[in-house]
């Protein structure tokens, strides 16, 4: 470990009991019936051109190699398995990472649209996390605006020179807090503040979510490091495969 | 001396830049065979498996499938008549019920639907699966998901069933079961191909033992033959069947009046000693 | 064979015991819509039963429909469906922690003046709420258990993969479904593969603070990962060797709707309507 690594460990674990994590599980999932109609199906169309743009490109990528199917099948139960572990915590809480993050730096924000959507299908059919009618606005923060940003964090920082672990942290935590910021503007505009509107009901979704998302992202950008760099020291071949690795192959 | 069902001639097969995994394999299989594969992890069998059953192509050499030389043309031929019960379950099931999942196959060979019923249904009653129709396979323990992986080719009614180290996760009770279904399976006329690495098994099951080192057959006979050449177990880190130990040490120390009866299983064994004890 | 049978039912009841504790096995709801009462009626109609359902409690934003939904679809799932009521309770938690936060923001405000009809004075601000603030909020608290309930009423009585199958039949695109129907089976091969390493990594003692615990679960991401990669191709090949074509195969059962269902179903939305109207009438 690095002194710099050793800093943002303390830094964690000192957030962490700052704010004493309650019980939450996957809070930034928009729960069944909290949207509006309206707000549903905006959000649904929002998520369209991405996921038509997701599906043309995993549609390329099987074309050109049928095996990729099963390998995206994979992944997309990896972020799965990945989003429904306990993640450690310092107060005993119980909390997920979102794994899209991840995802995106590893797969491209294209696949993640759709592996995205699928997971997220999944984790309210078998979890109840999230909800069918919030899908749209779900899949919008978590499967789209999340992990876009997260690649392109991701590619702009490697481009700058920055190392590869500071991009991967960066672009995974940064990545989950847009998303937490996002679902929170997606709130803020269903139930805009009688005082204030939309940009004071944000700040109030913002700051109820932030004790439990803040420290979260943080952590979710420290795994999802350990898990590049288990990556890599690792699994080299079939980081190429999957197209990781392009650059230095 | 009819002909083979399949034969292999001089078959290569490499993956990517690695060394041969198949370095020359020749092998005729005639219909009715048990046959069983032996050889250290790694010595090629799986690999030969997969090549037999066309999955992996590219190889050099020639497969011959009742006369016919296999091509692109006609591989399905070689899939549809050659099933594989792979060795890990859970790498074979793919549905996400029983019924779905044996269905698969059937349902591949674009079969009528009334056909593929009747194919699930008769292929569950086989491995006794039928209560379990309905449910997940992710629910099953590891003895239901190794029977679900046979009921998967049993209804395909491939010719030939190749066996991909059928034992390995198996408790004894289920591998006994299992043991009984390739004794049924034979019966019926089917040709089996099991690769193992459990000599005593071997020994009581097989008819043929072939041996399989370094991507090539060593030794393609009787197991008992295979198993009394010293030289191929060295070569193939071997160890002797247990049966055939004892029947040598009986018979070197004059105990046993050494009649070539060689027993293949305790039950033959105490046959022998009966039939011992009658004449004196 | 017959003892290998019991085996199983032990193994079953097993799975059975799990309550709530994805991550750690089954997951309770796909145990529970395995099980049920309502899996032998035709999954695409109880698919757009929910939908309807879901829509009616969203768009009707009516307290008194939601808690006619609430309750009937608790009896539907818990009578029919045969939930134990504990295990329903529990399901019902699930997104508890949203809710409060979700509603507290809602319900309150802030503000340099005392604004509302309850005020707490944080020393620079004030923390205000109006009675009709925090009547939003309850009602919205309503709106979404009900459709909580009619989500659940769907999913403890459909396994995933007969809502994989209702949606192949509803015209989601091909490839969609066989990506879900893979998933959906990758997970628990996944999950179980997952749990092995996590025990290894816990009898030696990977677990023992925060950084360790860290570092063990990243550890046993990537690992999963990198252990779930190499299985895709075994499985590829497993497929191609049973004929597989590029398109995926299976027989379903064909589950008759019965017209009674349909009435009743089309009853019971006419009434969340009838609620609606008769309760502004008066």
């Amino acid at each position: 470990m690095t002194t710099k690594q050793k800093r943002i460990f303390g830094f964690v674990v000192a957030l962490a009991a700052l704010f004493a994590v309650g019980p939450v599980s996957n809070a930034m999932h928009i729960m069944e019936g909290y949207l509006p109609g309206g707000y549903c199906i905006a959000w649904g169309v929002v998520c369209v051109p991405f996921l038509v743009l997701g599906y043309f490109s995993i549609q390329k990528r099987l074309k050109e190699n049928r095996k990729s199917l099963t390998i995206l099948a994979m992944c997309g139960a990896f972020v799965f398995v990945v989003s429904s572990l306990k993640i450690p915590s310092v107060t005993g809480s119980c909390s997920h990472m979102t794994g899209t993050g991840l995802g995106a730096i590893l797969f491209g924000p294209c696949a993640v649209s759709i592996l995205g959507i699928i997971v997220l299908i999944f984790q309210a059919i078998l979890l109840a996390h999230g909800g069918l009618t919030t899908l749209g606005a779900n899949t919008f923060s978590m499967a789209i605006a999340g992990p876009l940003v997260s690649y392109g964090l991701y590619k702009g920082l490697s481009k700058a020179g920055v190392s590869k672990r500071i991009s991967v942290f960066v672009a995974a935590a940064v990545g989950d807090l847009f998303t937490y910021c996002v679902t929170s503007l997606q709130l803020a505009l269903a139930y805009p503040s009688e005082q204030g509107g939309v940009a004071a009901s944000a700040v109030k979704f913002l700051g109820v979510f932030a004790p439990t998302q803040v420290p979260l992202a943080i952590i979710e950008g420290i795994l999802s490091v350990i898990v590049v760099i288990g990556l890599e020291s690792f699994a080299k071949s079939e980081l190429k495969s999957i197209g990781f690795l392009k650059e230095e192959a | 001396m009819k002909d083979p069902m399949i034969e292999i001639r001089d078959l290569h097969y490499r993956y990517n830049d690695e060394k041969d995994a198949l370095n020359g394999v020749d092998l005729k299989i005639y219909e009715g065979e048990r046959i069983a594969v032996i050889g250290s992890n790694g010595a090629g069998k799986s690999t030969f498996f997969l090549n037999l059953n066309g999955v992996l192509k590219g190889g050099h050499g020639e497969i011959i499938y009742r006369g016919e030389k296999i091509t692109k043309k006609n591989l399905n031929q070689l899939r549809k008549n050659i099933g594989i019960v792979f060795q890990d379950a859970d790498n074979q099931i793919i549905a996400s019920t029983v019924m779905a999942e044996v269905s698969f196959g059937p349902m591949n060979l674009k079969l009528p639907r009334q056909e593929v019923v009747d194919r699930v249904d008769e292929a569950l009653n086989y491995m006794n699966l039928s209560e379990f129709k309905d449910r997940p396979p992710h629910y099953l323990s590891g003895g239901e998901k190794k029977r679900v992986s046979i009921a998967d080719i049993i209804a395909m009614k491939s010719e030939v069933i190749v066996f991909d180290e059928p034992t390995a996760a198996l408790d004894p009770l289920n591998a006994q079961m299992l043991e009984q279904v390739l004794e049924q399976l034979w019966g019926e006329g089917k040709t089996l191909l099991i690769s193992t690495h459990d000599v005593d098994f071997t020994y009581r099951w097989a008819q043929r033992a072939v041996v399989f080192c370094d991507g090539k057959i060593i030794a393609d006979d009787t197991p008992l033959h295979v198993f009394s050449n010293e030289e191929v177990l060295k070569r193939a880190n071997l160890k002797r069947p247990m049966m055939l130990d004892v029947y040598e040490t009986l018979t070197k120390k004059n105990i046993l009046k050494d009649t070539q009866a060689y027993p293949k299983n305790v039950e033959e064994f105490a046959e022998l000693i009966d039939k011992l004890s009658q004449q004196d | 064979m017959s003892k290998d049978r019991k085996l199983h039912s032990h193994g079953h009841g097993h799975e059975h015991g799990h309550r709530h504790q994805h991550g750690e096995g089954g997951f309770s709801i796909d145990v529970y819509a395995y099980a049920s009462g309502l899996r032998r009626v035709n999954p695409v109609f109880k698919v757009l039963f929910a939908v309807f359902v879901l829509i009616l409690t969203i768009g009707l934003d009516d307290p008194f429909v939601s808690l006619f939904v609430i309750l009937t679809m608790a009896v539907l799932s818990i009578w029919k469906g045969k939930v134990d009521v504990r295990g329903y309770c529990s399901l019902m938690t699930i997104p508890i922690a949203f809710m409060i936060f979700g509603s507290v923001a809602i319900a309150a405000g802030f503000s340099r003046q005392p604004l509302g009809d309850y005020n707490l004075s944080l020393h620079f601000f004030y923390l205000y709420a109006t009675k009709s603030s925090i009547l939003k909020a309850l009602f919205l608290i309503l709106k979404a258990f009900g459709a909580v309930s009619a989500m659940f009423m769907l999913t403890l009585s459909t396994p995933a993969s007969e809502i994989i199958s209702a949606l192949q039949r509803l015209h989601v695109p091909q490839m969609i479904v066989e990506l879900m129907n893979m998933i959906y089976r990758y997970i628990f091969i996944m999950m179980d593969t997952q749990r092995k390493m996590k025990n290894s990594a816990q009898s030696r003692l990977g677990y023992c603070d925060f950084k360790t615990s860290c570092l063990s679960f990243g550890g046993i991401a990537s690992n999963l990962f990198i252990v779930s990669l190499k299985k895709a191709n075994a499985y590829y090949d497993a497929m191609e060797s049973r004929c597989y074509d590029g398109e995926l195969r299976f027989l379903e059962e064909e589950k008759k709707v019965e017209t009674i269902e349909v009435l009743s179903a089309a009853i019971y939305l006419v009434v969340l309507v009838g609620i609606h109207i008769g309760v502004k009438c008066f």
